[in-house]
């Protein structure tokens, strides 16, 4: 059994003794005796004037103390569970990052049992059931360590308030790139070890940079690729200037394809439109900055992959089945040469990167791994358990066992005092 | 059970007191009492002189013979005094617990007092809260037996809760009034009724019954709560007992005070004072003058 507010017994203990000391002053104070003529007193204060040092009124006293620990029992919450249960979170990883999903799928099923959460993750996480695990899709996005994480934090916050203790497992290679600024922070928030299943982790790619374009004639994104020299057929990305067909949304999902969706103009696109359609002077990637005016006519949802200067999301990248499709919403004036500069070359190689960015399959290093695992034992449900969301089912019971006490309490005291007056 | 058998002691104390009426009462039934019309009874009182419409009867012919003026015999009538004696059976008259010495008190005079009214040939009737707190009155009576019946009427009560006894007064039609009271409750109610009854015409006789404990309590610390009001509680000590003294007798002599002021007799009664000697007086306050309170 445990508490979900164990101070709070000790907050009831001390009522119980201060109910006690009360009943032993209290009851120095006379028996109230009958005086037609009670009215012709002076009016004083009544004070005890002599301390009992027998304790009276047993039953009153016994009757108090019980509503005092039943109302302190139900504040304090008694969770009964099977004491040493151990409840499992798994998380699995279904990005890039793993070479085969089957083994993934095979070493979740090998450490999940019954009343066990399953948690898949790519670049966001999120619960699934042990039953839709066959069910499980390659998610082609970067992994994000973070998000699994914090989803197992919140998992194990709501829904595991039974168990006393809760095990982490990781079933993930566990690459470099699948770390990021906030992992090692949300690691230590999580209060004991994890226990990691390695599988295979996708070998490195060397991803293809053939590119084919799909323009009209002249146009000026068209003329700068061909100057970056990587348009061809049969490539691994694509980029349309028009609008998307069903091909391209069926080509890009087929595979770990990259479909670049790059309107030449406004109606070439359906996305949210500014409220305020504005101009800005400026672009940047990771890659290099273009310096131009720019038309700003859209808002765009999902991971900024480009930003305008003022940070803004200028293109992003959403997941499209095996592929990802990124929106830019970048307006060239056909008649600029902007894009037959070499700042053009620099930020256009940023989108025509693999899914989730560049590859980076190295392993974390040792130092990193431990860190992660962690050397503590395994998580205390208790740690976890978030307070607000976990009730105690005999609350209400206790509560109202006590305020039974209570009624029974007024009852009996005012007995007391019809008998002390008659 | 008659009262004879339960109050024999009582009624044979009180045999031989009468109850004079305080002032010459209004026509009514021949009794024992004066009353304020005149008329032809055996008792002289004063000549006047023959006025046209008089009866003839009435002239005084030896007197017409010796003065040549006709004159008229006139003489006083005697007339009954219907009396309704009022109890309080409020639970401040069950005191103490033990004894209930102010209500035995009450009672003892309440049927002594009727046995006198009884005795003078007057009519007499009892008006007090029964067991159910409702209030019962027994009309005036001169019929054998309506002692016992009065006593069986107050046998059948029991103090306890906190009617006031005002509006019976206002109920009554008796024109003489006997109320035994602590005056614990609604002395204020029933002073403003009482002066209505006076005002009418009635007369008021205020027995007031007080429990020698309330004038001495317990030389010990006690808690005292008032029974028609449990929640007042007041700590009665040697240190206040002197303002409870004080306060206590205050409040007496201004109840005597407004009482009397108002028209009514006021009697105060202590309880270890015999009933047979209260009701005496009561009845005839002139033969304890110098004991009258």
């Amino acid at each position: 059994m445990t508490w979900l507010l164990p101070s709070v017994l000790g907050i009831a203990a001390v009522a119980a003794i201060a109910a006690i000391a009360l009943h032993f002053i209290a009851r120095s104070r006379p028996l109230a005796e009958p005086l037609p003529t009670a009215r012709f007193i002076p009016e004083r204060p009544v004070h005890a004037r002599a301390r009992a040092i027998a304790l009276t009124d047993v039953p009153l006293l016994l009757l108090r103390l019980a509503a005092v620990g039943a109302i302190g029992l139900a504040v304090a919450g008694p969770i009964f569970g099977s004491r040493g249960r151990i409840a499992r979170i798994v998380v699995a990883d279904r990005s890039r990052s793993v070479a085969n999903l089957s083994e993934v799928r095979d070493s979740t099923r090998a450490n999940l049992k019954s009343g066990d959460q399953l948690i898949v993750f790519d670049s966001a996480a999120r619960r699934m059931s042990a039953s839709a695990l066959d069910s499980l899709s390659p998610g082609g996005a970067r992994g994000s360590l973070s998000a699994a994480l914090a989803a197992a934090s919140g998992a194990a916050a709501a829904g595991l308030s039974q168990a006393d203790s809760i095990e982490l497992v990781f079933v993930s290679p566990l690459l470099d790139e699948e770390a990021d600024e906030a992992t090692a922070k949300i690691r230590a928030a999580w209060p004991g070890r994890i226990r990691i299943v390695s599988v295979g982790a996708s070998a490195a790619s060397t991803p293809s940079t053939r590119v084919e374009v799909t323009a009209t004639p002249n146009d000026a994104v068209d003329a700068g690729l061909s100057l970056l020299g990587v348009k061809g057929s049969g490539g691994s990305i694509r980029v349309v200037r028009g609008r998307l067909s069903a091909a391209d949304s069926a080509w890009v999902r087929a595979d770990a394809r990259v479909l670049v969706h790059w309107p030449a103009g406004a109606a070439d696109a359906e996305w949210t439109p500014r409220r305020d359609v504005d101009a800005i002077g400026a672009v940047t990637s990771d890659g290099a900055t273009l310096v131009a005016r720019f038309p700003r006519v859209w808002v765009l949802q999902g991971n900024a992959i480009a930003r305008w200067a003022d940070g803004e999301p200028a293109a992003v990248e959403h997941a499209e089945g095996a592929g990802c499709i990124r929106d830019v919403g970048i307006l060239i004036d056909q008649s600029s040469d902007v894009t037959l500069r070499i700042p053009f070359r620099h930020f256009v190689q940023v989108l025509l990167v693999p899914c989730g960015g560049a590859r980076n399959t190295t392993h974390m290093n040792t130092a990193a791994l431990a860190a992660f695992v962690g050397q503590s034992g395994l998580a205390p449900a208790s740690a976890l358990r978030d307070q607000a969301s976990v009730a105690s089912r005999w609350t209400p019971w206790l509560l109202a066992f006590g305020a039974a006490l209570l009624v029974v309490e007024l009852a009996l005291r005012r007995s007391n005092v019809q008998r002390s007056i008659a | 059970m008659s009262a004879a058998l339960s109050y024999g002691a009582l009624l044979d104390a009180v045999r031989g007191v009468h109850w004079q009426a305080r002032r010459a009462v209004t026509g009514a039934p021949a009794g024992t009492h004066h009353s304020k019309q005149r008329g032809t009874s055996a008792e002289f009182t004063e000549y006047r002189l023959y006025r046209q419409g008089d009866d003839p009867r009435r002239i005084d012919w030896r007197l017409l013979a010796r003065s040549d003026r006709a004159y008229i015999r006139l003489a006083t009538d005697r007339a009954v005094l219907p009396t309704t004696i009022v109890l309080d059976a409020s639970a401040s008259m069950a005191f103490p617990v033990a004894t209930r010495a102010k209500w035995q008190t009450a009672r003892d005079i309440a049927i002594g007092l009727a046995a006198v009214v009884h005795a003078d040939g007057d009519p007499v009737g009892v008006a007090v809260h029964d067991e159910r707190r409702t209030m019962r009155i027994l009309p005036p009576r001169t019929r054998r037996g309506v002692v016992s019946e009065i006593a069986r009427v107050i046998e059948g009560a029991d103090p306890g809760g906190n009617e006031s006894l005002a509006p019976t007064l206002i109920n009554v039609r008796s024109p003489r009034i006997a109320i035994v009271t602590d005056l614990l409750g609604d002395a204020d109610d029933l002073l403003r009724a009482t002066r209505v009854h006076i005002v009418a015409g009635g007369e008021v006789h205020l027995v007031h019954v007080i429990a020698r404990e309330e004038i001495d309590p317990p030389r010990r610390a006690l808690l005292a709560a008032d029974p028609e009001q449990p929640a007042l509680q007041r700590i009665l000590t040697d240190t206040t007992r002197r303002g409870y003294d004080d306060a206590f007798g205050d409040w007496r002599s201004e109840m005597a005070r407004v009482w009397r002021a108002s028209g009514a007799s006021y009697v105060t009664v202590i309880t270890d004072e015999p009933a047979p000697h209260a009701v005496r007086r009561i009845a005839e306050p002139q033969s304890f003058g110098a004991l009258r309170q």
